[in-house]
């Protein structure tokens, strides 16, 4: 199986993640038909997930699609890099119908278009008008600190670790005061 | 020996007119009586609450011995169980369904992350203070709260209606500027029906 992709897509890159895992890099324009071989010459029949990773750094995303056997017991990784500004890819959902939904979600999550899905309305997010979430761009603590209020704290609410240090410091002083006591109550007894 | 049947049943019904309370009338004491026997909550739950109320309303710990049961549709519930964290997603719904039930009606709120966010205090898509966008007749903290503590927040609830406190919805009603400029802030400006109180005489508000 190897050998036929080498040849065929004059590719280098597949690795032996794990035993149960190969990975392969392949270029954009391509991997459509290499899923269609990996579906039909093998048994890599099912569309499990569709995950992308953001490479801000590099400024791209990989997107992987883990195609499993229909014995569950071997998945193919088959990924692409896409480029992050105006991220668009071809979609998958005609030939495989979980695709669908699986697109839409990212759409949400990292806006990425994907030309020819029908439904890319937001799954779980509704009127959404700031960066997708998932882009690593957006910072989630600051989108929370400017749009969210949050209760402000009791008056009685301390440090917790200055606390735990005064406490300790408290009780040590306290075990020494004791044990000199003793001692001293000793030396005066004999 | 002081002859007072029926002025002291009148003074059972009246409370101890000395106390904070006795500007209620008997009918009012009645009516919040009767309330706070027969809890209506309706079959609604958000979040990892939702599975705490199953064993409170089944046999085990069975809450109706306390007169409160469920109900099916929010025209019918007396109060909504905000049971954990709750999206913006949710939310919406939740205001719908509020805002659907008929007065007079209570807000129960389980669990931290109704308080302040709980363990969701940095997501993006989940609130932190519930108070803002409803009002909260009770909270019930912990993670998640155990169905002995969501009856004790029954209880709870029960003696504020049967004093004549709990009256978060008018909160609601006299302040609803405030709640609908919170609710518009995270879920955009599209929250509808515009609320009405008096929504049964007109077309949901739309052409008052």
């Amino acid at each position: 199986m190897f050998n036929k992709i080498k040849s065929h897509f004059a590719t280098d890159d597949i690795e032996v993640k794990r035993e149960d895992l190969y990975k392969v890099t392949i270029k954009r324009d391509r991997l459509f038909e290499l899923i269609t071989m990996l579906r039909n010459e093998f048994d890599y029949k099912t569309l499990n997930a569709i995950t992308c990773t953001d490479w801000i750094e590099e400024g791209h995303f990989a997107l992987s699609y883990m195609l499993t056997t229909l014995d569950r017991k071997h998945t193919f990784m088959v990924q692409t890099m896409i480029n992050r500004e105006n991220a668009s890819m071809k979609t998958l959902s005609h030939a495989c119908k979980q695709a669908q939904i699986m697109e839409r979600d990212l759409h949400e999550m990292y806006g990425i278009d994907f030309i020819g899905n029908k439904n890319l309305k937001e799954l779980s997010l509704e009127n959404w008008v700031h960066t997708p979430p998932l882009r690593r761009e957006f910072d989630t603590l600051e989108f929370v600190n400017n749009t969210l209020t949050f209760r402000e704290g009791r008056e009685d609410n301390v440090d917790t670790k200055v606390e735990m240090k005064r406490l300790r410091a408290l009780k040590k002083a306290a075990k020494k005061a004791k044990e000199d006591a003793k001692a001293k109550e000793l030396e005066d007894g004999k | 020996m002081e002859h007072n049947g029926f002025i002291q049943e009148q003074k059972t019904l009246e409370g101890d007119l000395n106390s904070e309370t006795s500007h209620r009338n008997s009918v009012d004491y009645l009516m919040n009586w009767f309330r706070k026997q027969s809890i209506f909550v309706l079959a609604y739950g958000t979040g990892c609450g939702a599975i705490e109320m199953p064993p409170t309303f089944t046999s085990r710990y069975d809450a109706e011995r306390l007169g409160i049961r469920g109900a099916a549709t929010p025209r019918q519930a007396d109060v909504i169980i905000v049971s954990g964290y709750c999206s913006y997603k949710t939310l919406r719904r939740i205001i719908r369904t509020y805002e659907q039930m008929s007065n007079p009606k209570y807000v129960l709120a389980l669990g931290s992350c109704t308080v302040n966010g709980g363990m969701y205090w940095d997501s993006y898509n989940t609130i932190k203070k519930l108070e803002d966008y409803l009002p909260v007749d009770m909270y019930v903290n912990g993670c998640m709260p155990r169905p002995e503590s969501i009856l004790e927040g029954f209880i709870a609830l029960q003696k504020e209606i049967g004093a004549g406190k709990a009256t978060a919805w008018q909160k609601y009603e006299d302040n609803y500027e405030f709640y609908r400029k919170n609710q518009e802030a995270v879920l955009g400006k599209k929250v509808e029906p515009a609320y009405d109180t008096d929504w049964y005489l007109y077309d949901g508000g739309h052409n008052v």
